[in-house]
């Protein structure tokens, strides 16, 4: 169970890029899991949602979009979404490339503060 | 009062920093002509005992250490220090072992110049898969007493491995286990897997993996040598 320690490092990210862009609040954090990410997302989302509270970005929900594996063969170039966890091309039984799947990403931080009403139409 | 929202658009993989931070400890090494391994299986798999036949094989030409990871306790440390200079990481209830772990231990060790640098990773087919120690090699071992079954039930552990090593040869009469069927199932998730097969108390198959080991020292690290 190495997810708590992914969310920590991804919420130190996420307070950089609030920083960086100066913002009071973290609405959303939006990530991407590939089933050879190591990352298993219901574990990741108990993970997030216990360690947000006491972090910068506390009000933050987390979106999770999960995505298939996918990889090319390195023989004969054929593109195949890999099931089952076999890395074989179906048509030459070469090994294969992935190309998807083996990511955890950061995909967007969405930001928010308040503002005065006069300040939000001007 | 209203509230403004904007996204921000990152796409960066959360563990890019880390990456790039073992792709740089390892040129470090590579330049120092070590050969980092990182060994890998379940617990109780036969990883120290490995270790134990490895040293006293190559140790006479190599110099060599070793840095041990567990949960608790230098239990394995005490058992390796007698043949290699070895320096034990207690995570204190981590799963894995993380790259600063490893700097630690390499400093406990004075930094000293090595040709071959064993990492002895935590008891574990999950976790430890995950995180780069900035090794140029990834051994995970299956023991005979465990079942041929396991490759298919740990993937992303086989798929990001290079070598597999069955152990516990010796015990192959006694056990329901296929060197073959263990194979192929490793095979399914990383063609290009070499697979070799030790009894390392007894010593068998000990000068084939360590005739790999200086064959992988020479060929990964040929532009350093």
């Amino acid at each position: 169970m190495h997810e708590r320690s992914l969310v920590r490092e991804l919420l130190r990210q996420v307070d950089a890029i609030r920083l960086q862009h100066e913002a009071e609040r973290v609405s959303e954090v939006r990530v991407r899991v590939g089933p050879l990410s190591g990352v298993e997302p219901l574990l990741l989302a108990s993970a997030f949602e216990e360690l947000v509270a006491d972090s910068r970005a506390a009000s933050a929900s987390l979106v999770i979009d999960e995505v298939p594996l996918l990889a090319v063969c390195k023989l004969c170039d054929r593109q195949m979404e890999v099931t089952d966890f076999v890395f074989r091309c179906r048509s030459c039984d070469g090994n294969v490339h992935v190309t998807q799947g083996d990511e955890f990403e950061l995909i967007s931080v969405s930001l928010s503060e308040s503002v005065l009403a006069e300040e939000a139409v001007s | 009062m209203t509230v403004e929202t904007r996204t921000i658009t990152v796409r960066r993989d959360v563990a890019a920093e880390s990456q790039a931070d073992a792709a740089s400890e390892r040129e470090r090494l590579s330049r120092r002509g070590t050969l980092v391994v990182n060994l890998l299986s379940s617990p109780g798999a036969g990883k120290t005992t490995l270790l134990e036949a490895t040293a006293r094989s190559l140790g006479d030409r190599y110099s060599m250490a070793v840095l041990v990871g567990d949960l608790e306790t230098d239990r394995d440390a005490r058992r390796l220090s007698p043949l290699v200079p070895t320096a034990q990481l207690t995570t204190g209830g981590a799963c894995h072992l993380e790259l600063p772990l490893v700097r630690r231990g390499l400093a406990a060790l004075g930094d000293p110049q090595l040709d071959f640098l064993f990492i002895e990773n935590v008891g574990n087919l999950v976790c430890p898969a995950s995180h780069d120690l900035a090794e140029h090699l990834r051994v995970v071992l299956v023991s005979t007493t465990e079942g041929d079954d396991k490759p298919g039930k740990y993937p992303k552990m086989f798929r990001t491995s290079q070598a597999m090593l069955v152990t516990k040869l010796d015990l192959l009469p006694h056990v329901p286990f296929s060197v073959a069927a263990v194979r192929e199932d490793a095979r399914q998730i990383q063609p290009d897997l070499d697979v070799m097969e030790v009894g390392a108390l007894g010593g068998a198959g000990i000068d084939t993996w360590c005739n790999y080991l200086e064959q992988e020292r020479a060929c990964r690290l040929a532009s350093y040598l």
